[in-house]
C-alpha cells in the first residue's frame, strides 16, 4: 500500500536561533488559555535538556516504544509513568505592562513586573520555554543531556563553548505514532491523503495518554477546555498549497516541505528492527518516485497525481532517500517520525594563527570529518539511534559540497576537475546544483500539492469506510 | 356491563407451553442470570433531599456496601490488583432521587487551572436506558445502551450516555441533540438532558459525594425512576493519584436499587424540572393561536364593519 506524506527537513546549520517559528506559530494557533505554555514549535539549544525538561529521557516520561517478546509494546502499557507537571514545562508568565504608563512619575523608570499568566499573582521566574538559550546555564543541567552517552562529557562541559547549536521542534508526524496507538478514545488519527497526525476535539475527554506516549512531548494538555491538542502541520495552509506558518516565517530559511512515498504495509517490520538498521530501514521504506512501479502501485492505492508528481520534486525525498544528509530525530524511540534533520557541522572553522587571526594553510580551510569540534557520536544519539556512520554519512557530502564550490570559486578549477570531490562522496553535478539551489540559495523551499476536490480520492474514513468526495 | 373478553384455547395451550419451558431450567438449577443482583432500597423520605454531603441526613441514614475490583478487560487497565470499597446510600422524596457516596482514598486529587499532571477522583453510576433486559456491563452495546452519571473533583458532574452511539441513523442522533456523527462510544448528553446536580466533599482522607437527579426525564436516553419499581445500577470510581482515568478505574457488579413507595398514594409526582429548550415554537402550539388570533381580527373587523353600517344606516 503505497501513501503519501507531507514532511519537513529542518538544516540545522542555518538556524540561528531566533525563534520566529516558535513567536509565529504561537500568535497562529496557541494564544488562547489553557495554552500559554504550550508551544507546538520550540527553538531548543544543545546541548541542553529542552522543552519540557528531559524530554528525551523515555525513563522519566514512558514515551515511545519498546520491542518486547518480538511485539512492538507503548512504554506505558509496561509501567506506570509520571506525567509532565507545569514546572517542566515552565510556568507561563508576562508583565505588567500597562503599569508603565499608569505608575507615578519619580526619578527612576518605572518598571513592569513578571506575573504568572494563570494565577495572575506575582512570579518569581525560574524556567522558560528556551531557558538554555545559547547555552545558558548549562553548567546546572548540561550534564543530564542524555545524547552525551559515549562522548567524555566533562570535557564539553568543562569548556562549554567548544560547540552548540539549535534544535527546532515540530510535531514529528510519525508513521508509527505512538499518541494513535494510546488514545483509548481513537481522538488522534493520522489523515491517509498526506499523514499529518491530528487531534479531533470532538472525541478527546482529556485523558492524556497521547501526552504521555509520545517520546518528544509534542501533544500538550490544555488545562482549560480539559482537552490534548497538538500541531496540526498548519493544515489549512497546506492544503492550498501554502507552506506551514513555521516555515513561512523562517528566517534562516531552514525548512524545507515536500511530499514522500511511503510502503504501508512495512511500517510495523521498520518499528520492530535491530536499534543500528532503523535509520537505515526508515529510509527504505520511502520509496522512489521515479520508479514506474511505485507510480503505478501509488494511483492504484488512490494517491492524486498531484502528490505523485510534487513527491518527484520533493526536497525531503532528495535529502533523506536519495542524498542520504537528512536524520530522523531519536529514531530509537520507533516511532518513524517525519520530520527530518540535516545534522549542523559547526562550526566550521579553521585554526588561529601567531596573531590569532582566523587563517590556515588550504588543506585545512575545511575540516576533515574526524576534526569536528562537534562531537560524531553526540550527533548519532540524537539522529541516529547512536550510529555514528549514518551521521558521517551525511556530514561528509556537506562538507564535499562546500569544497566542490570552494575548488570553482577560489581555487578557479573547472567544474570536471572540481568535481572530483563528488564522485568521491557518491554526488553528481546535478545533485550539486540542486544542493546548491537548496541549500544555499534556499529556492523551492517547499513542493505542495494542493487537494483539488474534483479529484476522486479513495481516502478511508476513520472506521475503515471508504468514500468518494 | 364490562364485557369479557373472549380468550382463545389455542393462546391457553402456548401459553402454558412456554410457562413450563421456563420453569424446566430452574426446576433442574441452570442458572439464566450471570450474576444475583442484590437489592438494595432507595428509601422514601417526606423533605427536600441535601445536596451538601455533610448534612445530618446522610449520616443518620445507613450505607450499603459496593465491592469494586480494579478493570482488567481492555486498554487501558487499573494498574490496582486490589479490591475497593464504595459505601452508598439512596434515597427519594417523590420528585428527586439522590445518591450518596462515600470512599476512603488518602489523596484528594482535584483538577484546577494549570493543572497538568492531576488526574481527578471520580466515581460513576451506570443505569440501563431500557429495564427490558441488563445490558452489558462494560457500557452498554449498540441495542441497549447505558446511561451514565459522571462526577469528577474538580471538574463536576455530567449525563453521559454510552453504546447507542452506532444504532442511531444521523437523524434520530440529531433529534436526540446528539453530534450527528458519533463523536466517541461516550457521549455527553444535550444540555436539557444534564438533570443532575451534585456536590462531593473531601476530608478525614473520604470522598463524600451527593448526586441528585428528578425522576422523570424527558430525554429517550435518560431512564425515568418510577417511586415502587426498581432500576439497576452499578459503580465505577476512578483514584486519580494511580493515574486513573479512562479504563483505568474500579468497577462493579449489577445492582438493583428498588424505589420504595412513596408513603401517600397519589403523592409522587414523576416530573421533570428541566425546561424544553427554547428552539423555536412547535406548530401544535402555534395553529390554536393563529386561529384564535384570526378569529378574533375577523370579528374585530365585522363588527367595525357592523357599527360604521349602522352609523351610515343612522345618518
Amino acid at each position: 500500500m503505497v501513501r503519501a506524506q507531507i514532511s519537513m527537513v529542518m538544516v540545522l546549520d542555518k538556524c540561528i536561533g531566533c525563534h520566529t517559528c516558535s513567536v509565529t506559530c504561537k500568535n497562529t494557533w496557541t494564544n488562547r488559555e489553557g495554552m500559554e505554555y504550550a508551544w507546538w514549535n520550540d527553538v531548543e539549544t544543545k546541548p541542553g535538556i529542552g522543552y519540557p525538561k528531559q524530554w528525551e529521557n523515555q525513563e522519566i516520561y514512558g514515551g515511545g516504544w519498546v520491542v518486547k517478546d518480538n511485539k512492538l509494546r507503548l512504554r506505558i502499557e509496561l509501567k506506570e509513568y509520571r506525567m509532565p507537571k507545569m514546572d517542566d514545562y515552565y510556568t507561563p508568565f508576562t508583565y505588567t505592562y500597562e503599569e508603565l504608563f499608569t505608575q507615578e512619575i519619580v526619578d527612576q523608570q518605572p518598571t513592569a513586573e513578571p506575573i504568572n499568566m494563570i494565577t495572575e499573582e506575582p512570579i518569581d521566574i525560574q524556567w522558560g520555554p528556551n531557558w538554555e538559550d545559547d547555552l545558558a546555564g548549562l553548567n546546572e543541567t548540561g550534564s543530564l543531556d542524555p545524547n552525551w552517552n559515549g562522548v567524555d562529557k566533562e570535557i564539553y562541559l568543562r569548556y562549554k563553548d567548544v560547540f552548540m547549536f539549535y534544535l527546532p521542534r515540530i510535531c514529528n508526524h510519525c508513521l508509527n505514532a505512538p499518541c494513535i496507538t494510546a488514545c483509548p478514545r481513537k481522538s488522534l488519527y493520522k489523515r491517509e491523503e498526506d499523514g499529518i497526525v491530528l487531534l479531533d476535539q470532538e472525541r478527546c475527554r482529556g485523558y492524556r495518554y497521547c501526552v504521555q506516549a509520545c517520546p518528544y512531548k509534542k501533544v500538550y494538555y490544555n488545562w482549560k477546555t480539559g482537552k490534548s491538542e497538538k500541531c496540526i502541520f498548519c493544515y489549512p495552509l497546506i492544503e492550498t498549497g501554502q507552506p506551514t506558518v513555521c516555515t513561512w516565517s523562517c528566517v534562516g530559511k531552514i525548512r524545507y516541505i515536500g511530499v514522500v512515498l511511503y510502503d504501508e504495509n512495512r511500517v510495523e517490520e521498520i518499528a520492530k528492527a535491530d536499534v543500528k538498521d532503523l535509520v537505515k530501514l526508515q529510509r527504505e521504506i520511502i520509496l522512489d518516485p521515479f520508479n514506474p512501479d511505485v507510480v503505478n502501485q501509488a494511483r492504484k492505492d488512490g494517491v492524486p497525481e498531484t502528490f505523485i508528481k510534487a513527491a518527484k520534486e520533493s526536497p525531503v525525498y532528495y535529502m533523506f532517500k536519495k542524498w542520504e544528509i537528512a536524520l530522523p530525530i531519536h529514531p530509537e524511540f520507533r516511532t518513524l517520525p517525519m520530520v527530518f534533520y540535516v545534522p549542523p557541522l559547526n562550526p566550521v572553522i579553521t585554526t588561529l594563527d601567531e596573531k590569532g587571526l582566523l587563517s590556515a594553510s588550504y588543506s585545512d580551510i575545511l575540516p576533515k570529518i574526524d576534526e569536528l569540534r562537534i562531537p560524531i557520536k553526540y550527533l548519532a544519539n540524537l539522529f541516529a539511534a547512536g550510529n555514528e556512520e549514518e551521521v558521517k554519512k551525511s556530514l561528509r557530502k556537506l562538507l564535499a559540497i562546500r569544497e566542490f564550490f570552494r575548488l570553482i570559486e577560489v581555487e578557479k578549477l573547472n567544474r570536471s576537475e572540481a568535481g572530483k570531490v563528488l564522485i568521491d562522496n557518491d554526488l553528481t553535478l546535478e545533485d550539486a546544483e540542486l544542493m546548491y539551489r537548496w541549500l544555499a540559495l534556499g529556492r523551492e523551499r517547499w513542493i505542495i500539492p494542493t487537494r483539488k476536490t474534483e479529484l476522486t480520492l479513495k481516502i478511508g474514513e476513520r472506521g475503515g469506510v471508504r468514500i468518494k468526495w | 356491563m364490562v364485557k369479557t373478553p373472549n380468550i382463545d384455547k389455542k393462546i391457553v395451550i402456548i401459553f402454558t407451553i412456554m410457562l413450563g419451558l421456563a420453569l424446566v431450567p430452574t426446576a433442574i438449577q441452570i442458572p439464566m442470570v450471570t450474576a444475583q443482583a442484590p437489592t438494595v432500597t432507595s428509601k422514601y423520605v417526606n423533605e427536600d433531599i441535601p445536596l451538601d454531603p455533610n448534612h445530618a441526613m446522610w449520616k443518620e441514614l445507613q450505607l450499603s456496601e459496593a465491592l469494586l475490583a480494579g478493570q482488567q478487560l481492555v486498554y487501558p487497565f487499573s494498574l490496582d490488583k486490589g479490591t475497593r470499597t464504595l459505601k452508598f446510600v439512596s434515597v427519594h422524596n417523590g420528585t428527586h432521587l439522590a445518591i450518596y457516596i462515600e470512599w476512603d482514598d488518602e489523596t484528594m486529587d482535584v483538577e484546577e487551572p494549570g493543572k497538568l499532571d492531576v488526574f481527578g477522583d471520580a466515581v460513576a453510576v451506570q443505569f440501563p436506558v431500557y429495564q427490558t433486559e441488563l445490558p452489558n456491563i462494560c457500557m452498554g452495546t449498540v441495542d441497549n445502551p447505558v446511561n451514565i452519571v459522571f462526577w469528577k473533583a474538580g471538574v463536576g458532574v455530567q449525563n453521559l450516555v454510552a453504546g447507542t452511539g452506532y444504532g442511531l441513523s444521523p437523524e434520530q442522533r440529531e433529534a436526540l441533540g446528539l453530534h450527528k456523527v458519533p463523536t466517541s462510544p461516550i457521549e455527553r448528553l444535550p444540555d436539557q438532558a444534564q438533570i443532575w446536580d451534585a456536590k462531593g466533599v473531601y476530608d478525614n482522607n473520604k470522598w463524600k459525594v451527593v448526586l441528585i437527579r428528578p425522576l422523570g426525564s424527558i430525554h429517550e436516553l435518560v431512564p425515568t425512576f418510577r417511586p415502587g419499581e426498581s432500576v439497576s445500577i452499578v459503580f465505577a470510581q476512578w483514584d486519580g493519584s494511580k493515574g486513573e482515568r479512562a479504563g483505568a478505574k474500579a468497577t462493579g457488579g449489577w445492582m438493583t436499587l428498588k424505589l420504595e413507595a412513596a408513603a401517600i398514594e397519589g403523592e409522587a409526582v414523576v416530573e421533570t424540572v428541566t425546561e424544553v429548550p427554547a428552539e423555536g415554537i412547535p406548530l401544535s402550539t402555534l395553529i390554536p393561536v393563529i386561529v384564535i388570533g384570526l378569529g378574533a381580527v375577523i370579528g374585530l373587523v365585522i363588527a367595525i364593519a357592523l357599527i360604521f353600517g349602522e352609523r351610515k344606516k343612522g345618518s
